[in-house]
């Protein structure tokens, strides 16, 4: 994360509040832990300007995820005005989801995130799987179905 | 190969028990069958919405609107295309099979969606009214469902919609604050779509429904519809629109809203595919499939690994 940082403290809180924002669509799991946060910088003045970057540039959410993440950092003592920004750059990638939050979707919702190389294992019982669409329910996510235990799951990706 | 139980009453003490049913067990032929049409159901409604949802992309007003019905679309294919693999792997048909039952008129899909949206007011009102009916709907299954595949992927299902709703109560709030016009708008999209989405909730629950016992239901169908018009009706008035039921009452004691009686008339109708908007719907379905059957025939003919 780059960073010009005067206060500390208020930056800290306020990466603690936009840690609070769960993705619309994963409960459970923060855009902070999905690697969306990119940039915050605070001034003595108390001001907040939060820099975010999507996981896709025509995800739908973009809207909700600023609302949600400007009202959390909103409601921080001491704060002044705060502004939210999608940044054109850097590209999001896969390797910016944190292994907790990778964790999390393979418990709570047999979501797993595309491997590095070689297939991708099942989240419930680590076998292989298979792609069997490039695309499912979001342009995030293909579907890949378990040789082993025949789940059908979805595998969030980056290209 | 998993577990076979001895009779279905081995079966039924398994399930009051907590017990979770996976693809490869010997599970009774009635409950596969009950198991298969709900899903197929399910399906069928996600296709036939994502289909309505794409007729609105062109015509959708605004940038940001339009990515979220884009993206809407996706959502609902998407959840179609993963349950039409879970309803497959219980072996009763096949996705083509699935598929071609319903472009054919032969198989079910929600009443929802025998009813054309007409007004960019209507797919407000849909997004809000009945997105609003299936997420408890849904949440209602997923709570105990027995069946652990479609309970998996019902959970991430949830979420999405749960994300639609989130929208339509933002789409309604926007158009509450809009013009005369398109209040009426509104209004007009209202009075044409609440008794619709209020009946997608079914029939008060028979006492021994089938499916609660096997644990396909948690809910009782009288008691969400009453958590559905308790939550629009004050949500409505609120914004200053009427609800076109003229039997509604409101006890002041409790503050409980109460629809008047129900006509069901319409929902046999929609259910023996004879609504007003069916034929039209499964015609369009129906042209969509055999217009993309080319790309099919393609991703088909090409060798294995070619395609990714």
């Amino acid at each position: 994360m780059s960073t010009m940082t005067v206060d500390n403290t208020l930056r800290d809180r306020a990466v603690a509040a936009v840690a609070t924002v769960d993705d619309p669509e994963i409960p459970g799991v923060s855009i902070v832990e999905l690697g969306l946060l990119e940039t915050v910088t605070t001034t003595e003045d108390g001001t907040v300007a939060i820099g975010l970057i999507p996981t896709f540039s025509g995800c739908p959410a973009l809207a909700m995820i600023a609302a949600d993440v400007e009202a959390a950092v909103t409601l921080l003592p001491e704060v002044g005005e705060v502004t939210v920004e999608w940044l054109r750059s850097p590209v999001w990638t896969i390797e910016r989801v944190t292994d907790d939050a990778r964790r999390t979707m393979a418990t709570n919702l047999t979501l797993a995130v595309r491997a590095d190389s070689g297939p991708t294992p099942c989240p419930r019982c680590d076998s292989p799987t298979v792609e069997k669409s490039e695309f499912g329910p979001s342009r995030c996510r293909a579907v890949h179905r378990c040789d082993s235990c025949l789940e059908v799951i979805e595998v969030m990706r980056d290209r | 190969m998993g577990r076979t139980w001895s009779s279905m009453h081995d079966f039924e003490v398994f399930l009051h028990d907590g017990g979770m049913v996976e693809v490869d067990d010997d599970m009774p032929d009635e409950y596969r069958a009950a198991v298969f049409r709900f899903i197929e159901l399910h399906a069928n409604s996600e296709l036939m919405g994502g289909l309505t949802e794409r007729d609105w992309i062109p015509r959708t007003p605004g940038l940001r609107h339009k990515m979220a019905v884009l993206a809407k679309t996706q959502d609902e294919i998407g959840h179609g295309h993963l349950l039409y693999m879970v309803a497959a792997d219980l072996g009763v048909k096949t996705r083509q099979e699935m598929l071609e039952d319903l472009f054919a008129g032969h198989s079910r899909f929600h009443n929802v969606f025998h009813y054309p949206a007409r007004t960019w007011g209507d797919q407000v009102a849909i997004c809000l009214l009945v997105d609003g009916a299936a997420v408890p709907s849904q949440k209602s299954v997923y709570k105990d469902c027995s069946y652990g595949p479609y309970k998996r992927i019902l959970k991430r299902i949830i979420a999405e919609e749960g994300f639609h709703l989130r929208l339509g109560e933002e789409r309604a709030l926007r158009i509450a604050q809009g013009t005369d016009t398109q209040r009426a708008m509104f209004q007009q999209s209202i009075d044409d779509w609440w008794w619709p989405a209020l009946r997608l909730f079914g029939p008060d629950s028979k006492p021994d429904d089938r499916l609660a016992r096997w644990r396909l239901k948690s809910e009782k169908n009288e008691v969400m519809r009453a958590g559905w018009v308790q939550k629009f009706v004050p949500m409505l008035h609120s914004y200053g629109f009427t609800v076109p039921d003229p039997g509604l009452t409101h006890d002041p004691e409790t503050d409980v809203w109460t629809c008047g009686p129900i006509d069901w008339e319409p929902l046999k109708k929609t259910m023996a595919m004879d609504g007003p908007d069916t034929a039209r719907r499964i015609a369009e379905a129906s042209a969509a499939w055999e217009t993309t059957r080319w790309v099919r025939d393609a991703l088909d003919a090409a060798p294995a690994g070619a395609v990714t």
